[in-house]
């Protein structure tokens, strides 16, 4: 297939909007729903990148991509989604400060992991070895390829959030979100749903932070810090904590903005893209949530259509 | 008997600021509600601050605490008037209070380096005297900041427990509209508070940056213990948060005496602090809201 139309930076662009979709969209159940506000995404999608990374370069399998890619993958998915499980028993019956601590002393943890365990992770120096489960000639076929199939998995998770919204599950997280103790009261296990909530939520993180792994080939500590977290949330609640096409919309007007348009077409000066760039994102990430936070807390989709419907009704 | 000394006296002088810090955020916890995460950019322009005084105007380190700590309360109240306090009156929920002061911790942390620089800074400092504290050797600077946060506890509890103004902040937590109806100028009270939290948190800032170097990440990393110290510490009270300030200091330096790798300690910290929170669970206090 002909793919000289898109260069090697959109791909990476594309790349990065689609993985930060997938976790607004992971995040919209924990926050959206459930309004339990999970400051620690990049942990869970961290311990998956180098659950991963240890798997495929440091041990020595009887066979070679793709199964080995598939069974490294699945092992971290699923070493990420019982992390999750643990972290959601920590912070099942804590308040949002509480929550706050757990969450982010989780995605510390990973960090502080990550430097000190250098036999395994490379520590400070960083991974490489992480290598595409496929080969279909030149680099950019390959990274093409490997969007597709993130574009799908990013899909799949769309579907999963959808289908949430419209099952007694979702319903059942919106009740936890609104009034736990309520729920609680008419026989809904609350602690169950969470704890699924948790484990399935850092699963789909950890395996964005696989597949993230093979993309960039080399995995670096500098990367899991709270930059990920915040593109997440940023894009999240720009969009819409409530809805579930709030994730995709703000992401792409957030990251898709800055590590698209301006990272690939705009003729800045070139000294500018090594911090400047760089840190006026951060920067314009963190000013964007406080002005959404202060002028339209619900985001630019507003709230849930149900939501939407009932005041109709009520005439509120 | 050795190893314990070299703790205690490694643990206070090194982490004096955590105190210092915690007592700040804690104070802004107890009495208005809010989990501010901006708080460590408080830290972190306090660090700033000092060391663009002592390095622009050749200020020695000890004449730079007193301006740090108001610039930095000035900052804190600027913050609240122009976010905080907004967001309150927008009706704003806990925890859209929450990531609107991540927001803004953000946006600080990465603004300022437009105004600093990118690189890491240090102060222009003689190299403080050395003095032999139970056989270990401690800066002047460490010591210092021991004496600060002992002395600015005590005006603290004295300020909060036994002056008018603490009288009305204590009664403004309790109850905001029966102060309001007695009185007590809600406004003026949470402006104070405040700023007394913006001056402890910019005074950790300046002596964490002169014990070490100053970066835009300086009070990011050393968030999360301030925020387990004041959660865990904060429901005995100011006290409270001293002891375990003091406890969290001493253990950091017991177990990276011990550890091959010094960041181990913070790893145990992070987990017995979730542990205690998860024992205590849904006992924590519901706090008054900002």
């Amino acid at each position: 297939m002909n793919i000289d139309w898109i260069d090697a930076f959109l791909i990476s662009g594309l790349f990065q909007v689609a993985m930060v979709i997938g976790l607004a969209l992971l995040l919209h159940l924990q926050l959206g729903l459930a309004r339990i506000a999970n400051f620690g995404v990049v942990g869970f999608w961290g311990i998956g990148m180098y659950a991963f990374g240890v798997l495929y370069v440091k041990v020595d399998w009887p066979f070679g991509d793709p199964w080995q890619f598939l069974v490294c993958a699945a092992v971290a998915t699923l070493v990420a989604g019982v992390a999750g499980l643990l972290v959601g028993w920590l912070i099942s019956d804590l308040n949002t400060d509480g929550v706050l601590v757990g969450t982010l002393g989780f995605a510390t943890a990973v960090q502080i992991l990550a430097t000190t365990e250098d036999d395994l992770t490379g520590g400070a120096r960083g991974m490489g070895g992480l290598n595409f489960p496929f080969d279909i000639g030149r680099v950019k076929d390959n990274e093409f390829l490997w969007l597709v199939i993130m574009a799908a998995v990013v899909a799949a998770i769309l579907l999963y959030v959808w289908r949430v919204h419209r099952s007694p599950y979702g319903r059942l997280l919106i009740a936890v979100g609104a009034n736990e103790p309520l729920a609680r009261s008419l026989g809904k296990s609350t602690f169950r749903a969470k704890l699924w909530l948790f484990a399935v939520g850092s699963a789909g993180m950890g395996l964005l932070g696989a597949m993230n792994g093979v993309m960039v080939h080399y995995l670096d500590v500098g990367n899991i810090g709270v930059g990920v977290t915040l593109a997440a949330m940023v894009g999240l609640v720009l969009g819409g904590t409530a809805r579930v096409w709030g994730a995709v919309v703000g992401v792409i007007l957030t990251v898709g903005l800055f590590d698209i348009l301006i990272q690939s077409y705009l003729p800045l000066p070139r000294e500018w893209y090594s911090q400047a760039i760089p840190v006026l994102r951060e920067a314009a990430f963190g000013l964007t949530l406080m002005l959404v936070l202060l002028f339209r807390p619900l985001g630019l989709l507003g709230d849930m259509r149900r939501d939407k419907l009932m005041s109709k009704i009520h005439g509120r | 008997m050795e190893f314990v000394t070299q703790s205690l006296v490694i643990g206070l002088t090194e982490q004096a600021p955590l105190i210092l810090a915690a007592i700040g955020f804690a104070l802004l916890y107890k009495l208005t509600g809010l989990i501010n995460v901006a708080y460590s950019e408080t830290i972190t322009l306090g660090a700033y601050f000092g060391m663009w005084l002592n390095t622009t105007y050749g200020l020695d380190f000890y004449t730079v605490l007193i301006p740090t700590g108001l610039l930095a309360g000035v900052l804190s109240v600027v913050t609240y008037l122009a976010i905080f306090r907004p967001a309150k009156r927008r009706n704003v929920g806990a925890l859209e209070m929450i990531i609107l002061s991540f927001g803004l911790s953000i946006f600080l942390r990465h603004g300022l380096q437009f105004v600093f620089g990118y690189p890491v800074r240090f102060y222009d400092v003689p190299p403080p005297d050395t003095i032999m504290v139970l056989g270990v050797g401690v800066t002047s600077f460490r010591l210092l900041a021991v004496a600060s946060v002992a002395v600015l506890s005590l005006l603290l509890w004295v300020f909060i427990q036994r002056s008018r103004y603490g009288l009305q902040i204590r009664a403004l937590a309790n109850d905001e509209d029966l102060a309001q109806v007695s009185g007590i100028r809600p406004l003026a009270v949470t402006t104070l508070i405040w700023f007394i939290a913006g001056v402890a948190g910019g005074l950790a800032g300046a002596f964490y940056g002169v014990g070490s170097n100053v970066s835009a990440l300086l009070g990011w990393r050393q968030f999360l213990l301030i925020l387990m110290v004041a959660l865990v510490g904060g429901s005995w009270g100011l006290g409270g948060v001293i002891l375990v300030g003091v406890g969290t200091a001493v253990a950091l330096a017991a177990m990276a005496l011990q550890f091959d790798q010094a960041m181990y300690a913070q790893l145990v910290l992070i987990v017995a602090f979730v542990v205690v929170l998860k024992v205590r669970g849904t006992r924590l206090t519901e706090t008054a809201k900002v």
